[in-house]
């Protein structure tokens, strides 16, 4: 069967020919095609053969669409070459292309490079669609799709999807999964940690002794053979352990069937560090399987997140293999689904997109080139705040007001223009992006629904949290693709124009909000924090939600109302507020929190829990008023949690500073923490790239810090250093009564306070720099300032004045 | 990232920068009081860059207005509660509970 995109295959007849029902698991190019791997019900695999001929189009003058193609014959390679007409995305009517079918999917990649490096100003579509990808949208069906397959002396005559990828609660094959990793800590081998191997399998666990190589491969293969996994689960099998046992079997001369189709060799990608939005992202080498997954928990990306339920989510919806999804990042699965939206709707997927951004004046670019809007708070400790949150805001902003990068700006029609940029958006057929997200919100609106009403104990219900977490990443990563310019559907006027819809829709929410009397706190890109006396449960927000729904046209819902909730200043200028650094607790008991030392991830886990502690001691104040009266509570842990530290009890595990390596170790100048631990490391014969982690202890002495990879059992720590961390994660929480460092030193080293016990806090209005003075003068209005008979004295003279005046 | 402009943080920074000198030319005491204005005119970035404004510093004078009025008129707030103490003090007629200065329920971390 030829491959035709967009047009969809006819289903074949009954026939006689024995029919499997299982489930879609693999599929890659082998020969004329692409081999087929089916699980069925009992949970055995099946390879099938199913001949293939991908294509890819070019377009261009006649002249050097004729001279590519007598290269092509000059060269025999095998080829179907013919005319044809497909439409183009963004000039939106048919074009005339040169259709090239490839008869060897394999050669598919490298044919295309010596086309497009013959001729690289023509230009090419549907050229860099994974095979995989091209397979299922192909044959219309997609990955872990439960089919009916018509096969015939192993190959395929027909195959047909029997769900959709639409459907909320499917069933999946039974697999059986291999675990393997290191023994002892989870450390990375690549940095020196070694062990034992432990595999486990079928409820079994199998230790393999790393000094006994031969018993090693020898048992893993008899495990292989034994159980014929279908995932092969491991920690650091991408790095180490997978090249390692290679290695061994080459050594040894005993082959190991990793790889369920022995016609395949193991697939190797190397390591690669890239750049991505503002930091080194290291990416390490992969090992990939065929007939069989192999899934690196350590080199999967977001894997904590949405694991292996989210990553067969996004293989279901976007088409791509179940052993990519776990590596790439969701910006990749995004753009896969907008490739199959293009795909079914017949259009041309362009190779390198000639979309430059369009001129604009000084003037236009000064109203375009803006973010959401990030206000800066009220600082300071409130109470009975509500949250109120758009929902997806800007996904659904681009299926709401139809932003697509052929909609924005386009001349088929008046269309609607975008508020503050005027550009015209067309509204007379859906854009491509919101076609692609609308079933996508739909399917996780259906989840969110699912998993609150499913009870507690239903094992769905994480499940289903995990598929919902993984449509969350997805969505948030189609706005980011939106205004790459390397993006295959990446248009920066379409990104403008969501953010300028963004403003606009929070600005109408924050006008409706203060018309009806609450105040606004902050606002925050697609959030909102408001107050309004007596308005501290759900129900008082109903209405309102319901008005800002009609008025926008957006989902918006109500995060929580908080009992008390801190906005934090600037650590650099204490005057200032940061628009993201904020802590409170929710009516139900729950706790939220943004930017201080507990969400960062260089925190070591004993100041991060110490200050979770704190605030689940907080938590429990109903108001501004029991936030203070907790206060005493919450030093008197921090005292204990100090006591652990200062006497050294602390584990090492649980004071490691983790760091992202930003360059080459040699090419740190400054002798920081990171370089001192990059420098052991390589010392030790370790090779890093920027964008590794690195994790550490830091000690007292010269060395200042030791890299975790190299540090036997428990060692002595910088007392003084983890003290200084500890103190200014006290200080984030304690800052909005007034608590600063001196006064937290005063109290946990001093075991001394000026207001009575450790941890009581100053009457409000109390000036920080001179407490005492509040002392000597008596408190309440009675005996205030403006009873006594000095100011009377002064209030008569004033009195006097004023009436001499007029 | 990927932006063709400066971000208004950024050009919050240049101006304040433009500044150096002046301020540095000020008597401490001054100095103090100009830190001040610019923390006032911080409170407003998101504003600021809503209003694509050509000359930036403009938007950031207004924003310094804009707290000093606010202030203003707490103090207004503030003078009539007082007055209104004394002369409640010099009939001795009970206090009405007006709003003070601070909002409900918030509190202001130390300056």
């Amino acid at each position: 069967m030829t491959e035709l995109s967009g047009r969809p295959l006819a289903i074949a007849s009954p026939s006689n020919k024995p029919t499997l029902y299982g489930w879609l698991f693999d599929a890659y190019p082998s020969g004329t095609g692409m081999a087929v791997w089916l699980i069925d019900a009992d949970g055995q695999a099946h390879m099938f053969h199913d001949d293939f001929t991908p294509v890819f189009y070019v377009r261009g003058p006649r002249q050097d669409l004729h001279d590519l193609c007598q290269m092509l014959r000059a060269r025999r390679e095998p080829v179907e070459l013919d005319r044809t007409e497909r439409i183009d995305l963004f000039l939106d009517h048919p074009v005339e292309v040169l259709r090239v079918g490839v008869r060897s999917p394999g050669l598919l990649p490298r044919l295309f490079r010596q086309v497009a490096d013959f001729n690289p100003y023509l230009t090419y579509y549907d050229a860099d669609i994974p095979l995989p990808q091209r397979y299922v949208l192909t044959r219309q069906v997609f990955p872990l799709a439960h089919c009916a397959v018509e096969h015939e002396a192993g190959q395929i005559r027909h195959i047909q999807a029997l769900d959709t990828p639409w459907e909320i609660d499917y069933r999946l094959p039974p697999l059986r999964v291999m675990a393997m990793r290191l023994g002892g800590e989870l450390r990375n081998p690549a940095r020196g940690h070694r062990g034992d191997l432990l595999v486990q399998i079928e409820g079994e666990e199998y230790p393999f002794k790393r000094e006994h190589g031969r018993e090693l491969v020898l048992g893993i293969r008899h495990l292989l053979e034994r159980h014929d996994p279908d995932v092969l689960v491991t920690a650091y099998g991408d790095s180490y352990l997978l090249p390692r046992l290679l290695e061994l079997s080459r050594h040894y001369g005993i082959s190991l069937p990793l790889n369920r189709d022995p016609d395949q060799a193991i697939a190797h990608k190397p390591a690669r560090s890239y750049f991505s939005y503002g930091r080194i992202v290291f990416s390490d080498e992969q090992h990939l399987l065929f007939g069989r997954w192999h899934v690196d928990r350590q080199n999967a990306f977001l894997g904590d997140d949405y694991g292996l339920d989210g990553a067969l989510e996004i293989a279901r919806l976007s088409g791509l293999p179940v052993q990519t999804v776990a590596r790439v990042s969701t910006g990749t699965g995004i753009s896969a689904m907008q490739v199959s939206t293009a795909w079914r709707r017949g259009v041309l997927v362009p190779w390198q997109k000639r979309q430059p951004e369009s001129l604009k004046t000084g003037l236009d670019l000064l109203a375009a080139d803006k973010g959401g809007l990030v206000y800066a708070p009220l600082m300071g400790l409130h109470e009975h705040v509500a949250e109120l949150d758009f929902t997806a805001m800007y996904p659904s902003i681009m299926v709401h007001f139809n932003l697509s990068p052929e909609t924005v700006g386009a001349k088929c029609c008046e269309g609607v223009p975008v508020p503050e940029l005027g550009t015209p958006v067309c509204n007379h057929r859906q854009g491509l992006v919101p076609e692609t997200l609308a079933p996508l919100l739909e399917k996780r609106n259906q989840y969110k629904a699912r998993i609150r009403e499913l009870p507690e104990d239903d094992p769905r219900k994480e499940i289903f949290r995990r598929r919902y977490s993984a449509h969350k990443w997805l969505l948030v990563t189609c706005f980011g693709y939106l205004g790459y310019k390397n993006a295959r559907f990446g248009r920066i006027e379409a990104h403008e124009a969501v953010t300028a819809y963004g403003r606009e829709v929070l600005l109408r929410a924050k006008e409706l909000v203060e018309a009806r009397g609450f105040r606004v706190l902050h606002l925050y890109v697609d959030g909102l924090w408001i107050d309004k006396p007596g308005a501290s449960q759900r129900p008082n927000y109903e209405a309102l939600l319901d008005e800002i729904r009609a008025q926008t046209g957006l989902q918006i819902g109500l995060e929580g109302v908080y009992r008390w909730l801190a906005f934090l200043p600037s650590r650099v200028e204490a005057r200032v507020p940061v628009a993201n650094r904020y802590f409170g607790t929710f009516e139900d008991g729950s706790t939220k929190v943004r930017g201080i030392e507990a969400r960062r991830h260089d925190t070591p886990n004993f100041v991060r829990e110490t200050q979770l502690g704190m605030l689940a001691i907080l938590a429990e104040g109903q108001g501004v008023a029991g936030f203070r009266a907790a206060v005493p509570a919450a030093i008197e842990y921090a005292a204990r949690q100090l006591h652990r530290l200062r006497s050294g009890q602390v584990p090492v595990r649980e004071l490691l500073v983790t760091h992202r390596l930003s360059r080459q170790p040699d090419e740190y100048i400054a002798r920081t923490v990171a370089a001192r631990v990059a420098l052991e490391l390589t010392q030790a014969g370790v090779s890093l790239s920027p964008g590794e982690k690195l994790r550490f202890l830091l000690v007292p002495g010269p060395e200042k810090a030791r890299a975790w990879e190299l540090i036997q059992g428990e060692i002595p720590y910088d007392r003084q250093a983890y003290l200084q961390l500890f103190i200014r994660a006290i200080e984030s929480l304690l800052a909005p009564v007034g608590v600063d460092q001196s006064t937290l030193e005063t109290w946990l080293l001093g075991q001394t306070s000026y207001w009575g016990p450790v941890g009581v806090l100053p009457p409000p209005g109390t000036d920080g720099r001179w407490p005492l003075l509040a002392n000597a003068r008596p408190v309440g209005a009675e005996h205030s300032l403006l009873a006594t008979s000095a100011f009377r004295e002064i209030q008569r003279e004033c009195f006097a004045l004023t009436r001499q005046a007029a | 990232m990927g932006r063709t402009l400066p971000s208004i943080t950024q050009t919050f920074l240049q101006e304040q920068q433009s500044l150096a000198r002046f301020r540095r030319a000020l008597r401490l005491d001054d100095q103090r009081a100009l830190d001040d204005l610019l923390a006032a005119s911080r409170h407003h970035l998101a504003e600021a860059a809503y209003a694509s404004h050509l000359l930036p510093f403009e938007i950031m004078l207004l924003a310094m207005l804009v707290e000093e009025h606010k202030q203003v008129l707490r103090l207004r707030e503030e003078l009539e509660t007082l007055r209104w103490d004394a002369r409640s003090l010099s009939t001795s007629s009970p206090r009405p509970a007006s709003g003070g200065q601070t909002g409900r329920g918030q509190e202001h971390s130390k300056p």
